[in-house]
C-alpha cells in the first residue's frame, strides 16, 4: 500500500458548514473528490444548492440542509438529518464564519448584539455543531474535526475585537477537543491567510498579495488539499494543531513591516 | 486527489535515514513518487549500513536513490552531497533534514564542546543543508522547491537537562521561519515538522522513561515514524504550495496540554 491510498475518505460521511459558498464549497469539493459522502449546510438554500450539483457533477454524493450554526435546535435538526439519510458522521468541518456586524468598530462603538453575534457565529457554532455530532463520530469508531480559524486566531489587530476573540476562542476550544476525545477523534486547525474567492475588490484590499512573503493571495482551492488531509489516515496522530495556510504570512507578518528584510526584497530593489 | 499529491517526478534528499522519522519520510515519499537519495550522519560503525537498507527499500519500489554517510556540520561534506543529488537524480526539488544528535546532561556539567557540537550537528547541519540545497532550487528558478526540517516538541518545551537540545530545537523553528520569508518569492518552501515522543526517538529513553511518557501523553502511546512521514508527504508537494514558514506539528495533543 502507497501512503497515498491512506487518501481516500470512500464510505466516510463528512459534514461542512459553511459550504454554500466559498473555503466551504472548496473544501466539501475535495472531501468528496476523496470519496466521502457530503453533508452541506449553511442558511442560504440556493447556495447550498448549488454546492451540491458541483458534488454531485463530480460523481460523489451530497445531501443539503440549511441550519443557522448560532441556533442549537436548528443544529441538532441538521445533525439528525444527517444520521438518518447517512447512518453515521465521521468528519466534521467547522467552517461557517467570517466577518459579522460590527468587525472594525472601535471597542467602545461596538453594541452588545453585536459582540454577541460574532462570537455565536465565529465560536458558539462550532461548539453546537460539535456537541451534537461527537456522539455520532464516538458512536461511528471515531473520526475527525477540522475547525477553521484564520490568523486572526493567533494574532490579532487594532480595532478587530469581535473576530479575532472568536477565532482565538475555537483555537483553545479546539485543544480542548483534542485533548478530551484522543484519540477517538482528532480535533484540528487550519487557519487560512488571505482568500479574495475572485472578488476583485476584497483582492485589492489585501494589496492583492503585495504584503504577503509569497507575493499573492490564496485560491480557495488550495483549502482542498489541506482539509483532506486533515480528515485522512495519514494525519492519524495529529491532534490539537493548526495548519496555517497563509504563503509565509504568520511566519513574519502580513502587514509590510511584519517582515522588514535587512535587505530589500527583488520587487523593491 | 491521490493523483495532485503525487512527487511523481521530484527529486528529493533526506538527511538523517537511520533514523526513525528521517526513515519512514525517505520511503514514504518514494512511495509517493519521488526519488530519494538518502544519508546518514551517525558516527556509528554501521552507519552505512542503515543508509544502504534505506536505500534498499527505496529501489525496492523502483525509485533511483542512494546513500551516503556524512559529517552533518561538515560544509565541505554537504556541498559534496547535494552535488552528488543533483548529479545523480538530475536535480533537487526537495530537501529533508531529519538527523539528530541525542544530548541531555545537566547544564553544569554540559562542557562548551559539548553545547558547540550538539548546536553544530542539530542547527548548523539543517542549516548548510538549506543554504546548499537553496543555492540550488533558487538558481534553477522553477518553482516547486520544499524544505523540511524535523523538529521536536524540545524547540517548543523546555525539559530539565535539554539545554543545548532544546536550544537547537528552538532554532530550527526559527531558521525554518526566517529562510521561508527570505525565499517565499524564489519558488522555494522551508516548513517543519514538529515531531512529537515518536518510536524509536533517543530522547525517549530508555523502556523506563518510555513507559512514564505514554502514561501522559493523550494517545497513552508514542507516535509510530509513519504518522510523522504523511505530513512530510503533503509539505513536499505542491498541492501545499501556498504553505511556507510553518511548523506543522504531529504530537498527539501533548503541547494542547497546560
Ligand atoms: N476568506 C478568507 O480569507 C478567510 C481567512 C481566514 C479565515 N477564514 C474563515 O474561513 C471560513 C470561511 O470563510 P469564507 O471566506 O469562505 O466565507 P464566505 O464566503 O462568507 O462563506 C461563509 C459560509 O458560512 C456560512 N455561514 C455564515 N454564517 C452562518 C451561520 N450563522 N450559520 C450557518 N452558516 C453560516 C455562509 O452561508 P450563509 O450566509 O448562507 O449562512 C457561507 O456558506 C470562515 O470561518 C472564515 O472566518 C476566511
Amino acid at each position: 500500500m502507497s501512503v497515498l491510498d491512506k487518501l481516500k475518505l470512500n464510505g466516510k460521511v463528512a459534514v461542512v458548514t459553511g459550504a454554500g459558498r466559498g473555503l466551504g464549497r472548496a473544501m466539501a469539493l475535495a472531501l468528496a473528490g476523496a470519496g466521502a459522502d457530503l453533508v452541506l449546510t449553511a442558511r442560504t438554500e440556493a447556495q447550498l444548492m448549488e454546492t451540491a450539483d458541483l458534488v454531485r457533477d463530480g460523481g460523489g454524493a451530497a445531501l443539503w440542509i440549511s441550519c443557522d450554526v448560532t441556533d442549537s435546535s436548528s443544529v441538532n435538526t441538521m445533525i439528525e438529518s444527517a444520521i438518518s439519510e447517512y447512518g453515521h458522521i465521521d468528519i466534521l468541518v467547522n467552517n461557517a464564519g467570517g466577518a459579522t456586524a460590527g468587525m472594525g468598530k472601535t471597542l467602545t462603538d461596538i453594541a452588545d448584539d453585536e459582540w454577541r453575534v460574532g462570537l455565536d457565529t465565529n465560536l458558539t457554532g462550532a461548539m453546537h455543531c460539535s456537541r451534537a455530532a461527537i456522539p455520532h463520530i464516538l458512536e461511528a469508531g471515531g473520526g475527525k474535526i477540522i475547525n477553521v480559524t484564520s490568523g486572526f486566531g493567533f494574532r490579532a489587530a487594532r480595532d478587530n475585537f469581535i473576530y479575532t476573540s472568536a477565532k482565538a476562542g475555537l483555537v483553545n476550544f479546539t485543544r480542548a477537543l483534542a485533548m478530551t476525545y484522543a484519540p477517538d477523534i482528532q480535533a484540528n486547525l487550519i487557519a487560512p491567510g488571505l482568500f479574495p474567492h475572485g472578488n476583485a475588490a476584497m483582492s485589492e484590499f489585501w494589496r492583492n498579495g503585495k504584503y504577503t512573503p509569497m507575493g499573492r493571495l490564496g485560491e480557495d482551492e488550495e483549502l482542498g488539499p489541506l482539509v483532506v488531509l486533515l480528515a485522512s489516515g495519514l494525519t492519524s496522530y495529529m491532534n490539537g494543531q493548526a495548519i496555517v495556510l497563509d504563503g509565509g504570512g504568520l511566519a513574519g507578518g502580513h502587514a509590510p513591516t511584519g517582515f522588514a528584510p535587512l535587505v530589500p526584497l527583488p520587487e523593491d530593489s | 486527489m491521490r493523483d495532485k499529491f503525487s512527487l511523481d517526478g521530484k527529486r528529493a534528499l533526506v538527511i538523517g535515514a537511520s533514523n526513525a522519522i528521517g526513515r519512514a519520510i525517505a520511503v514514504a515519499l518514494a512511495e509517493a513518487g519521488a526519488d530519494v537519495a538518502v544519508a546518514t550522519t551517525t558516527p556509528l560503525k554501521d552507519e552505512e549500513t542503515a543508509a544502504n537498507s534505506c536505500a534498499n527499500e527505496i529501489w525496492a519500489l523502483d525509485r533511483k536513490g542512494f546513500a551516503q554517510a556524512i559529517e552533518a556540520a561538515d560544509e565541505a561534506d554537504v556541498n559534496a552531497l547535494i552535488e552528488r543529488t543533483v548529479a545523480e537524480l538530475g536535480g533537487i526539488e526537495l530537501l529533508v533534514n531529519a538527523h539528530d544528535l541525542p544530548f541531555a546532561k545537566p547544564a553544569p556539567e554540559t562542557d562548551f564542546a559539548e553545547w558547540r557540537r550538539v548546536i553544530d550537528v542539530n542547527l548548523g547541519g539543517p542549516f548548510l543543508a538549506c543554504r546548499a540545497a537553496g543555492q540550488r532550487m533558487l538558481s534553477d528558478g522553477h518553482p516547486g522547491g520544499s524544505i523540511i526540517n524535523v523538529a521536536s516538541v524540545l524547540g517548543e518545551r523546555g525539559l530539565a537537562n535539554g539545554a543545548a537540545y532544546c536550544s537547537a530545537q528552538a532554532g530550527v523553528l526559527n531558521l525554518t521561519r526566517a529562510l521561508a520569508l527570505e525565499w517565499a518569492r524564489g519558488g522555494v518552501r522551508v516548513n517543519a515538522i514538529g515531531a512529537g515522543w515518536t518510536e524509536g526517538m533517543a530522547m525517549a529513553g530508555d523502556d523506563e522513561s518510555r513507559a512514564k511518557l505514554e502514561r501522559y501523553l493523550p494517545y497513552k502511546r508514542l507516535a509510530r515514524p509513519d504518522e510523522i512521514a504523511g505530513i512530510a508527504v503533503y509539505l513536499a508537494s505542491d498541492v501545499s504550495a501556498y504553505l511556507t514558514g510553518q511548523v506543522v506539528w504531529v504530537e498527539g495533543g501533548a503541547l494542547s496540554h497546560v
